[in-house]
């Protein structure tokens, strides 16, 4: 595989893992941006892990998502009903005191970052289809979950929690649970993506984790679509990857082309591309084909 | 019969002149620059972007590299290490040699990807600490802070023996802590190692406070750009910057390049780091010619190291303000300046050397 091709691939596969991470709290209209301090907290730690305790990456990456999902969980028992704003103000502090804390810890790199962290696999070939497969297969199986979350009852619940917390508390939805469960799970997925996004890189910088980030995040969610995951899927590898496909007289504008697409997005399209009515017609579509 | 001889003799010193001395198969070098040209930083990565492809014009006007013209590319990184990781694959299968990424976390996330794939790079701006990590592939523009910084220090603070305490304002970013511990070593307790617009409000508000000892203040050389001067104004005057550029240095070359910048920018000299890529191209140069480099995309390992190898241990390179050397990629004897402001100009207080 082309390396261009290769980090095309995982870095795309990333941002649609986060957009996720976003994407799942979104349902009951938590904007998480915690995540993002989840995938420096668990970057930077299996970074050290592997470096100075020599321990194995695979260990480390089960530890990452453990860790985000610690997180998650303590910081839901406060913040699992609270509203949108709040949630979006505890997401920034997080990152302020995150970065702060990395900055002054010098063993994992303080200012300077994380140099050298080793192949995963034998060569630096085998390295590369290590990350990729994990990514890939990450995609796989948070996709499904959260597909499995979208069609189940709790998914339902999250839509009228969405919609309006108070009639969703007098169906009977616990929306601290309901909200603790999604806040838990994008935390999990945050961390180990974190791992993953710094053994892409074979090193870790305060500045992989930047509020620019969540830009391409929230760009990703509301021109893709963010009532289905499906949006997502489409949105995370074209946004990212057109820009890359500009003349270079064109590059300088890549901002402006971002928002003018949001804006005309969010006028014309609120609900953005991918719709869940559109994703119920081409269901039905496809299953009355396999009738036929 | 005389007049065959001597076209004979004429052939055989054609011959002779090119036995030896590769052919260069490529009719245009290309050198892509992973630079910042839009983002937080756009405006450096604008001048030195101006500074490489000032170097491209001139080096064609006067031949080329090896009697073929360079072009330098611009790949525009946005400061954004996911588009710089893959700028930097998708230029490292055949490129010869490039020149960034600009800056630090570009840097780490591009450049392993050069250091893996065998290709030199030229990060001509950040410090040693960042450039060693990826030895042989690229080379330090600068030495190791811990070695350069502590003398100059020491010699700005020898100007004021009464001075007893010194304080540091420090940014918590990339090098610069590490540069403010450099400081540090070398005095009890210590300048100002923030950015250009920080460091001008401070000494604004130091000022206000009625601070009046103008030059025990040092300013460290990153802040070293025109937000210090339109920021601070007449406030700064009297205030001492240190800075690898020397504006008072006189030699035809860096005196056009000083002429040409000042056109394209509005009237304003170079600022801090704009003969760096400037110097990088002519360094390519030089080891395309004296190493005898093809850019025969069949030799492409081989002239990659050719050239690693070349650039680590150049000697009496000429740089557009001085000649200095290379030993294992660390540059040896290059000078720092001290200036104090008066006036939105630097005037200079004295030369160090290591």
């Amino acid at each position: 595989m082309p390396l261009s091709v290769y980090y095309f691939l995982t870095i795309a596969a990333v941002n649609i893992l986060m957009t996720w991470a976003i994407y799942l709290p979104y349902r009951v209209a938590h904007l998480h941006f915690i995540t993002v301090a989840n995938m420096a907290i668990s970057g930077y730690l299996s970074g050290y892990l592997v470096m100075e305790l020599q321990m194995s990456f695979f260990l480390a990456l089960l530890i990452g998502f453990a860790v985000g999902g610690i997180i998650g969980y303590v910081v839901s028992l406060f913040i699992g009903d609270a509203p949108t704003f709040a949630v979006v103000i505890v997401g920034f502090t997080f990152i302020y005191i995150t970065r702060t804390v990395v900055e002054n810890i010098p063993i994992i790199g303080g200012t300077m970052g994380m140099f050298g962290l080793p192949n995963v696999g034998s060569s630096p070939a085998a390295h590369r289809n290590i990350i990729i497969i994990l990514l890939y297969s990450l995609v796989l199986v948070v996709g499904f979950l959260i597909h499995r979350f979208d069609n189940s009852r709790l998914g339902r619940a999250a839509s009228a929690i969405f919609v309006d917390k108070d009639l969703a508390t007098s169906l009977g939805v616990d929306i601290k649970k309901v909200g603790q469960l999604v806040q838990v799970f994008s935390c999990i997925v945050a961390g180990g993506v974190g791992v993953l996004y710094g053994f892409i890189y074979k090193s870790f910088h305060l500045d992989f984790f930047t509020f620019h980030l969540i830009g391409v995040f929230m760009t990703t969610i509301f021109v893709g679509g963010y009532s289905t995951l499906w949006g997502t899927v489409l949105a995370a590898p074209i946004l990212y990857g057109l820009p890359l496909l500009f003349p270079p007289e064109v590059q300088s504008w890549r901002i402006v082309i971002y928002g003018v697409i949001l804006i005309l997005v969010l006028v014309l399209k609120p609900e953005g591309f991918i719709t869940r009515k559109l994703v119920y017609s081409i269901g039905s579509s496809l299953s009355r084909r396999r009738e036929k | 019969m005389k007049k065959m001889v001597g076209v004979l003799v004429l052939l055989l010193v054609a011959a002779s002149m090119s036995f030896g001395q590769a052919r260069v198969v490529v009719n245009e070098w290309q050198v892509p620059f992973l630079n910042s040209l839009t983002g937080a930083i756009a405006a450096i990565g604008e001048f030195l972007q101006w500074g490489a492809e000032y170097a491209a014009a001139e080096i064609n006007a006067a031949g080329g590299i090896a009697g073929k013209p360079v072009r330098v590319i611009p790949v525009d990184t946005a400061l954004d290490p996911q588009k710089g990781s893959v700028e930097m694959a998708r230029i490292v299968k055949d490129t010869l040699v490039a020149m960034g990424p600009v800056p630090e976390p570009v840097i780490m996330a591009a450049m392993p990807i050069a250091v893996e794939n065998g290709m030199v790079s030229m990060t001509a701006t950040t410090s040693y600490e960042y450039a060693a990590r990826f030895f042989p592939w690229t080379v330090s523009w600068f030495p190791p802070t811990l070695d350069r910084l502590p003398p100059l220090v020491a010699a700005w603070a020898k100007q004021f023996p009464a001075m007893k305490n010194v304080v540091q304002f420090i940014e918590p970013y990339g090098p610069w802590p590490g540069m403010a511990g450099a400081h540090s070593s070398a005095l009890r307790s210590l300048g100002m190692v923030t950015n250009a617009e920080k460091a001008a409000k401070l000494i604004k508000e130091l000022k206000n406070l009625g601070w009046t000892k103008m030059n025990q203040i040092l300013v460290f050389s990153s802040a070293d750009d025109a937000q210090l001067y339109a920021t601070g104004g007449s406030d700064i005057n009297g205030v001492q910057v240190y800075n690898y550029l020397n504006l008072e240095t006189s030699n035809p070359r860096w005196d056009k390049f000083k002429t040409e910048f000042a056109k394209a920018h509005k009237g304003n000299m170079p600022f801090s780091l704009s003969p760096n890529y400037y110097d990088a191209l002519y360094m390519i140069k030089e080891a395309i010619e004296k190493t005898g480099v093809t850019g025969d995309p069949k030799r492409l390992k081989e002239e990659r190291k050719m050239i690693a190898d070349y650039m680590a241990n150049v000697k009496g390179f000429k740089g557009l303000l001085f000649d200095w050397d290379m030993k294992d990629g660390i540059p040896t004897n290059k000078p720092t300046y001290i200036f104090e402001i008066q006036g939105g100009k630097k005037k200079l207080v004295m030369e160090v050397r290591p």
